[in-house]
C-alpha cells in the first residue's frame, strides 16, 4: 500500500499555516485539553469528596477544598469548551482567507490556466472544495488528534509517578485506541473511501442522465429502464458503504472493548494500590470515576481520520498546482490612440494536434470593423486568444502598431477590450460589476455608460436603480441585458481595441438587432474585430473574412462579396430568409 | 416534537417496537454497569481484598460490554430499516420524474433534482438512522435511571429532574437568537459563501480588465469579513451547546456537594451516594446525544420534507386514453378547440383559446417573439405541459377527445428535439438508438448516414462506439443536432417531428449543412418547427404566428404575405438591414 502520509512529506500548503499561526494553535491545544482535564478533575474531585465525606471527618473544612474545586470544574469544562470551538473555527476560517488568496494569486499567475477555458468549470469547482476539505482536515482530525495525543502522555506520566508498571500497562492499552485503532482505520476505509467517490461520481452522471434526459426517456416510453439504469451503481455503492459501516460498528465495539478492560484494570489497581490505610482508599474512586469522561477525548479519534485520503489528495492537488507564468520579453508601452493590427504568416497548434491556424496573413487597419466567419471549431476563438497574448504562435508574428503583442502584455487592459458569448458577471451591484472596467470612475461616469447601451430605463424602472445585485451567472437580467451591462463595462474600460466573440449566440433575432446596433454605435471610432455566427448586422462590417482550416477562404467587404461570391449570396439569402 | 412524516414509513412500526425493546435493555445495562461500580468501589472502600471484588467487577464488565453489544444490534436494525426507507424513496422520486416528466424539471432545476435524488436522500437515511434511536434513547434511558436514582437518593433525583427543562428552555431561547442572528445575515453570507468560486471563474475577464492580481486583496478581505460574520453567528449557535453543557455539568458539581454535605451529616450510607454520582452524567447523556446531532437531523428532515411535497404534485392520468393512433399517418388528424394552458403561478394563460387543425404530413412553422409562448405550445404538443381542464378547451386526435397529450400512443408516435439535445453519457450508437434499444447494428449505420454523421464518425477512431456526454469527448451543437436527427430516421413509425429552435446557436453554415440533411426527413412526417430563422418558412405548409400566447395568425406563407398582418410585420422586425 502507498504511504498515507506521504502527500505530508513535501508540503507547502498545510504545515505552513500551522507554523504561521503557533501561538493561536498552541492555544487551541491547551484548551481542549483542559476542557477534559476539567472533565476528568470534575469526578474526580466528586469521587474524593464523596468518598472523604462517608468517613465522616470532624472537620467540615477538610472536604472544603474539594467542594470549591468540583464547583470550579463544573464551571470550567463548558466555558473551555465553548471557548475552544470558538477559538478553533476562528482559527480555521483564518487559514481559509489566507489559502483563499493564495490560492487565487497561484492561478492568476498561471498562464496554461487561461487557454484551457473550456475545461475550468470542473477544476475550479474541485479546487474551492479543495479548501473545504483542508477546513475539515483541521477540525475533525488535526485537533483532535493532537488533543488526545498530548492527553496520552500526560496520563502515562500522571500514572507513571503512583506506578510504573500500571502506567506501561495503560499506555499499551490506550494505544490501541489512540494510535493503533486510527490507523487501521485509514488502512482500512483508505480504498472504500476512494471507491465510494468514484460510484458516487457514476451516480451522479446517471442522475443526470435521468433528469436531464427525462424528455427523452417519457417519450421513448421505457420508463423501467429509465429506473434501473442507476441500480447498478446504487447496489455497488450500497455494498462499500455496508462494508464500511460494518468495519466502524466493529470497531466502534472494540474501543469499548477496551475502555471496559481500563476500567476493570483501575479497579483492580486501586483495590491493591490504595488499601493500605483508610485516608489512602478516598482516591481509589477518584480514579476510577475520572476515566469515564476521558473517553470522550479518546474515542473520536479513529472516525476523525477516516476520510483522510480525501483530504489527501485535496492536499496532493494543491501541492501540484505549479504556476508556469509566461516569461515575457521587455515590455513596450503604446500610446492609446487607434492603432492597426497586423498577423504575418501565423501558425499555430495546440499541443500534439494538427496545426488549427496554418500561414495566416490579415492586417486591420486603425478604426477598421472586421468581422471573421467560420464554422464551429475552425479557430476563431483560437485566433482572438492569440492577438490577446494568452496564446503564442509558435511561427510568425502578431504585432499591435508593429509592437508584438507579448510586449504588450502590461499594457494590455488599456489596449483591447472583450466581449465573448456569456459575460461574467460577478455576483454584485450593477454598478460594481460595471466598475471593475476602470476602478477609478465615478458613479455618474458609469450611470452616463448604462445610458449609452440603452439600459438608463431599466435601471430606472429598478428599484435599487444600479445597486441592484446581478445574482449568481447575472441571473437578475436577461441574455441581451447581461451582454448591454458588459457593453457598458467596455465603454469604461475605452480600450481602442475591441474583440467581439460572437456576442450574439442565443439570443432572438430582434434583440440581437437592437443589440448589434448599439454595439456598433457606441463603440464606432475602434478598431473592432468581430465573430460572429451568422449574418445579421454584417453591413456594419468595412470587412469580412472566412476561416476555413486555418486560413482565409473569402474576403471582402459586404458589398463586394453580395456582388461578387455566389456563396456568400446563397448565405446571406438563407440568413435573411429571402 | 416527533416528525409525523415518520409514520408514513412502512416496517416503522416493527423497527420502532424492536428499538423500544433494545433500549429498555440497554437503560437496564447503564443501571447496572453503574451500579455494579459503585458497589465494587464501596468494597475497595472498605478495604476489602480483591478476591471479594470478583464477581462485581465482573458483572460490571458483563453490563459494560452489553450495553455496546446492544448498540450494535441497533446500527444494525437502524442502518437495515434506513436504507430500505431511503431507496423507496429514491425510486418514489425517480418514477414521479418520469411521470410529470420535463415541466418538473423546468420547475425545480435540473441541479436542484440531480441534489435531491442524491445528497437529499442520503441525508434522509442518515436522519432515519439517527433520529429514531436518540429519540427513543431520549424518552426511556433518562427515566428507567431516574426512577432508581430516586429509590437511592430522592435530592439527587429532584435536582436531575429540575435541571431537564431548565436546559431545555436555554436551547429553545438560544437556538431561537441564533437562528433570528443567522437569519438577518443570511443573504450577505450567501454572497460572501460564494464570492470565491466566483472570483475564481471570474478570472479570465478580471485579466482581460487587468486587475487581477489587484482582486486577490478584495478576495481575502471578502474571506475575512465573512469569517467575522460567521464567528458573529457562531457566538450564539454554539452558546446553546454551552448551555448544554453548563447546566448538565453544573448539575453534576451540585449533586456531588449535596450528597457529600448528606454523608457528612450521615444522613445516607456511602453506597446510594456513590451510585448517584456515576449515574448522573449517564442521565443527561442521552440528550447531550440528541442536541449533537440535531443538525444533521434536521437537514434531513428537511429533505425528506421538501421530496415528500414533490412526491405529492399531480401528475398525468389517462395516460392510456388515447386508443385511436397506433401509426400517425397521412389521414390522420390534430385539433386544437380554445386550449389554455397556465404555468403555476401565472395569473394570464401563457397560451390562450388556442385552435388549430392539422391534418396529415403537413409542416406547420411557429412564428413569434421571444417569450410568445412557441416552446409552451411544442411542450404542450409534446404532452410535457398539460391544458387547463376548465374551461371547456379540447384536444382532438382523428376526433377521439383526450385530456391532454401525454398519451403513450402519442408519445410513441413523435421526435422531439430542442435548442440544444441533451446527449447521455453512452456510446453514440447507443444515443441513436434511444428509443429502440433494440435497433440492428446496420439500421443504426444507415440511420447515421442519413443523419450526415459518417464523415465525422469515421474520424473516430471507436467509431459508433464513441462514448459521449458528461466531460466525455466534446460534442459541437451541429453534431449532438445531427445524433438525434439520426433518431428519428432511425424511427420510422415516429412520423411526427417537434423542433423547438434546434438551429437558434449554430452558425450559419453548420446550420445551412444542417438543413440539406433534414428537408428529406420531412416528406411524409407531420412537423412542427419553432424557429426565429425566417429560411425556414418556406418549406413550411402552414405558419402559425403568436403573440403572448394567442394564435394571431395562421396560413400558407403565401397567404400571409398577401395579409400584410402580424407576419409580415414580424418578418421585418427579424429582419437584418438589407445589403
Ligand atoms: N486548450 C485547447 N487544447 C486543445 N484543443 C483546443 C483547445 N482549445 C480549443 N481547442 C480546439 O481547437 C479547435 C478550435 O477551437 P476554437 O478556436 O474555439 O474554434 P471556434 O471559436 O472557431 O469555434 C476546436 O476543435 C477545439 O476543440
Ligand atoms: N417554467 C415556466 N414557469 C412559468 N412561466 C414560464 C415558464 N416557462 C415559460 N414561461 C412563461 O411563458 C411565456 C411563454 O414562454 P415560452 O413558451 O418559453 O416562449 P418562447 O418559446 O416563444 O420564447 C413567457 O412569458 C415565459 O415567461
Ligand atoms: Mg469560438
Ligand atoms: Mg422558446
Amino acid at each position: 500500500m502507498r504511504n498515507p502520509f506521504q502527500p505530508l512529506k513535501k508540503d507547502n500548503w498545510v504545515k505552513p499555516y500551522m507554523k504561521k499561526y503557533k501561538g493561536l494553535l498552541c492555544l487551541i491545544l491547551v484548551l481542549g485539553l483542559l476542557t477534559f482535564f476539567c472533565g476528568a478533575a470534575l469526578m474526580f474531585n466528586a469521587g474524593y469528596l464523596i468518598s472523604r465525606a462517608a468517613q465522616r471527618p470532624d472537620n467540615i473544612l477538610l472536604i472544603y477544598v474539594p467542594v470549591v474545586l468540583t464547583r470550579a470544574f463544573g464551571i470550567g469544562r463548558p466555558t473551555f469548551r465553548y471557548v475552544e470551538r470558538l477559538t478553533s473555527h476562528n482559527w480555521v476560517f483564518k487559514v481559509t482567507s489566507d489559502l483563499r488568496k493564495r490560492l487565487y494569486l497561484t492561478l492568476a499567475k498561471d498562464a496554461a490556466f487561461f487557454q484551457q477555458h473550456f475545461k475550468t468549470g470542473d477544476i475550479l469547482a474541485l479546487l474551492a472544495d479543495d479548501i473545504g476539505h483542508l477546513q475539515n482536515l483541521y477540525l475533525r482530525t488535526i485537533f483532535p488528534t493532537l488533543i488526545s495525543w498530548f492527553l496520552y502522555i500526560i496520563i502515562v506520566i500522571v500514572l507513571g509517578y503512583f506506578s510504573w508498571f500500571f502506567a506501561l500497562g495503560m499506555a499499551l492499552l490506550l494505544a490501541i485506541i489512540v494510535f493503533l485503532l486510527p490507523l487501521v482505520s485509514i488502512a482500512v476505509t483508505s480504498a472504500r473511501v476512494m471507491q465510494k467517490k468514484q460510484l458516487t461520481q457514476q451516480l451522479y452522471t446517471d442522475l443526470t442522465d435521468n433528469v436531464m434526459g427525462v424528455a427523452d426517456w417519457v417519450i421513448s416510453g421505457r420508463e423501467n429502464d429509465f429506473i434501473a439504469k442507476s441500480q447498478p451503481t446504487l447496489k455497488a455503492l450500497r455494498k462499500e458503504t455496508l462494508a464500511t459501516k460494518r468495519f466502524e460498528w466493529r470497531r466502534d465495539f472494540c474501543i469499548q472493548f477496551v475502555f471496559a478492560i481500563i476500567s476493570v484494570a483501575l479497579l483492580l489497581w486501586t483495590n491493591r494500590y490504595f488499601t493500605t490505610s483508610p485516608a489512602a482508599v478516598n482516591w481509589a474512586a477518584a480514579f476510577v470515576l475520572s476515566l469515564f469522561p476521558l473517553i470522550d477525548a479518546f474515542a473520536p479519534v479513529s472516525q476523525g481520520v477516516e476520510e483522510w485520503p480525501i483530504y489527501m489528495s485535496s492536499v496532493t492537488r494543491l501541492n501540484n498546482l505549479k504556476p508556469q507564468e509566461q516569461a515575457l520579453p521587455q515590455q513596450a508601452k503604446l500610446p492609446t490612440t487607434v492603432p492597426p493590427i497586423s498577423f504575418q504568416h501565423v501558425e499555430f497548434a495546440y499541443p500534439n494536434e494538427p496545426n488549427i491556424i496554418n500561414n495566416f496573413n490579415l492586417n486591420v487597419t486603425a478604426g477598421e470593423k472586421l468581422a471573421i466567419l467560420g464554422q464551429t471549431g475552425m479557430g476563431k476563438t483560437t485566433l482572438l486568444d492569440l492577438l490577446l497574448g494568452d496564446l503564442q504562435a509558435q511561427k510568425g508574428a502578431i504585432t499591435i502598431a508593429g509592437v508584438p503583442v507579448a510586449a504588450l502584455q502590461e499594457q494590455r487592459k488599456e489596449l483591447i477590450g472583450m466581449l465573448d458569448q456569456k459575460p461574467f458577471l460577478f455576483n454584485t451591484t450593477v454598478r460594481n460589476n460595471i466598475r471593475l472596467g476602470n476602478l477609478e470612475k465615478t458613479d455618474q461616469e458609469i450611470d452616463e455608460a448604462l445610458k449609452a447601451v440603452q439600459l438608463g430605463p431599466l435601471m430606472a424602472r429598478l428599484p435599487k436603480g444600479a445597486d441592484t445585485v446581478v445574482e449568481e451567472d447575472g441571473a437578475r437580467f436577461s441574455g441581451g441585458e447581461q451582454q448591454r451591462l458588459a457593453l457598458a463595462r467596455l465603454i469604461v474600460q475605452d480600450a481602442p481595441i475591441i474583440l467581439l466573440d460572437e456576442p450574439t449566440v442565443g439570443l432572438d433575432p430582434i434583440t440581437e438587432k437592437a443589440l448589434l446596433h448599439t454595439i456598433f454605435s457606441v463603440l464606432a471610432g475602434k478598431t473592432i474585430i468581430w465573430v460572429t455566427h451568422h449574418l445579421q448586422g454584417i453591413q456594419n462590417a468595412d470587412q469580412i473574412i472566412f476561416l476555413e482550416h486555418g486560413k482565409i477562404n473569402m474576403q471582402g467587404s459586404p458589398h463586394t462579396l453580395y456582388q461578387e461570391n455566389a456563396r456568400f449570396r446563397k448565405l446571406y439569402a438563407l440568413d435573411s430568409g429571402e | 416534537m416527533i416528525d409525523k412524516q415518520l409514520f408514513s414509513l412502512s416496517g416503522i412500526k416493527k423497527v420502532t417496537i424492536m428499538l423500544v425493546g433494545l433500549t429498555v435493555l440497554q437503560a437496564f445495562m447503564i443501571l447496572f454497569q453503574g451500579k455494579y461500580l459503585a458497589l465494587a468501589l464501596v468494597k475497595t472502600w472498605h478495604l476489602r481484598p480483591l478476591n471479594l471484588l470478583g464477581p462485581l467487577i465482573g458483572l460490571f464488565f458483563a453490563a459494560f460490554i452489553g450495553r455496546h453489544l446492544i448498540n450494535w444490534v441497533k446500527s444494525i436494525v437502524l442502518d437495515r430499516f434506513a436504507n430500505q426507507a431511503s431507496q423507496s424513496l429514491r425510486e418514489q422520486l425517480l418514477t414521479k420524474l418520469f411521470h410529470v416528466g420535463p415541466s418538473l424539471v423546468a420547475k425545480q432545476g435540473t441541479g436542484n433534482l440531480v441534489t435531491m435524488a442524491l445528497d437529499g436522500i442520503d441525508e434522509v437515511d442518515n436522519y432515519l438512522t439517527l433520529i429514531l434511536n436518540k429519540m427513543l434513547n431520549m424518552m426511556i434511558i433518562p427515566w428507567i435511571l431516574l426512577i432508581y436514582i430516586f429509590t437511592l437518593d430522592v435530592k439527587t433525583g429532584v435536582v436531575l429532574l429540575l435541571v431537564v427543562p431548565i436546559v431545555i428552555l436555554f436551547m429553545i431561547i438560544l437556538g431561537f437568537a441564533a437562528r433570528d442572528k443567522a437569519d438577518k445575515q443570511y443573504a450577505g453570507y450567501q454572497l460572501l459563501s460564494n464570492h470565491f468560486v466566483d472570483a475564481l471563474r471570474g478570472l479570465s475577464t478580471l485579466k482581460l480588465l487587468g486587475i487581477s492580481k489587484q482582486y486577490a486583496n478584495n478576495v481575502y478581505s471578502v474571506s475575512e469579513s465573512y469569517r467575522k460574520q460567521t464567528m458573529a453567528v457562531l457566538r450564539i449557535a454554539v452558546l446553546s451547546t454551552f448551555a448544554l453543557d453548563f447546566f448538565t455539568t453544573l448539575s453534576i458539581a451540585v449533586v456531588a456537594v449535596f450528597l457529600g454535605l448528606d454523608l457528612l451529616n450521615g444522613k445516607m450510607p456511602y453506597f446510594p451516594a456513590l451510585a448517584s454520582l456515576i449515574l448522573a452524567p449517564e442521565f443527561f447523556l442521552p440528550l447531550r446525544d440528541f442536541s449533537s446531532d440535531y443538525h444533521a437531523t434536521l437537514n434531513g428532515k428537511n429533505a425528506m420534507q421538501a421530496i415528500r411535497q414533490l412526491l405529492a404534485l399531480p401528475e398525468a392520468t389517462q395516460r392510456q386514453a388515447l386508443t385511436s393512433l397506433t401509426t400517425f399517418g397521412a389521414n390522420d388528424e390534430l385539433e386544437f378547440k380554445h386550449v389554455n394552458v397556465s404555468y403555476e403561478n401565472n395569473n394570464e394563460h401563457d397560451l390562450a383559446d388556442f385552435s388549430f387543425k392539422v391534418h396529415g404530413f403537413q409542416k406547420i412553422g411557429v412564428m413569434g417573439p421571444s417569450g410568445s409562448g412557441k416552446s409552451t405550445l411544442i411542450n404542450t404538443l409534446g404532452g410535457f405541459l398539460l391544458p387547463e381542464v376548465e374551461n371547456g378547451g379540447q384536444i382532438l386526435l382523428n376526433g377521439q377527445q383526450v385530456p391532454h397529450l401525454s398519451q403513450e400512443q402519442w408519445q410513441n408516435n413523435f421526435v422531439y428535439m430542442p435548442q440544444k439535445p441533451y446527449l447521455f453519457h453512452a456510446t453514440i450508437g447507443q444515443n441513436i438508438a434511444f428509443y429502440q434499444p433494440k435497433a440492428s447494428r446496420e439500421a443504426i449505420t444507415a440511420a447515421a448516414e442519413n443523419a450526415g454523421l459518417t464523415i465525422w464518425l469515421k474520424q473516430l477512431p471507436a467509431g459508433l462506439d464513441t462514448v459521449i456526454g458528461e466531460g466525455e469527448r466534446g460534442i459541437s451543437g451541429g453534431q449532438a443536432q445531427r445524433i438525434a436527427l439520426a433518431r428519428a430516421f432511425l424511427d420510422r413509425k415516429r412520423r411526427v417531428l417537434l423542433f423547438d429552435e434546434p438551429t437558434a446557436h449554430l452558425d450559419i453554415e453548420t446550420e445551412a449543412a444542417l438543413k440539406e440533411t433534414m428537408l428529406p426527413l420531412f416528406k411524409d412526417h407531420l412537423v412542427f418547427f419553432a424557429t426565429h430563422r425566417l429560411h425556414w418558412m418556406q418549406e413550411m405548409d402552414q405558419i402559425m404566428v403568436i403573440e403572448a400566447g394567442r394564435l394571431v395568425e395562421m396560413g400558407t406563407p403565401q397567404q400571409l404575405q398577401q395579409k400584410q398582418g402580424a407576419y409580415t410585420q414580424l418578418m421585418t422586425q427579424m429582419k437584418g438591414a438589407k445589403l
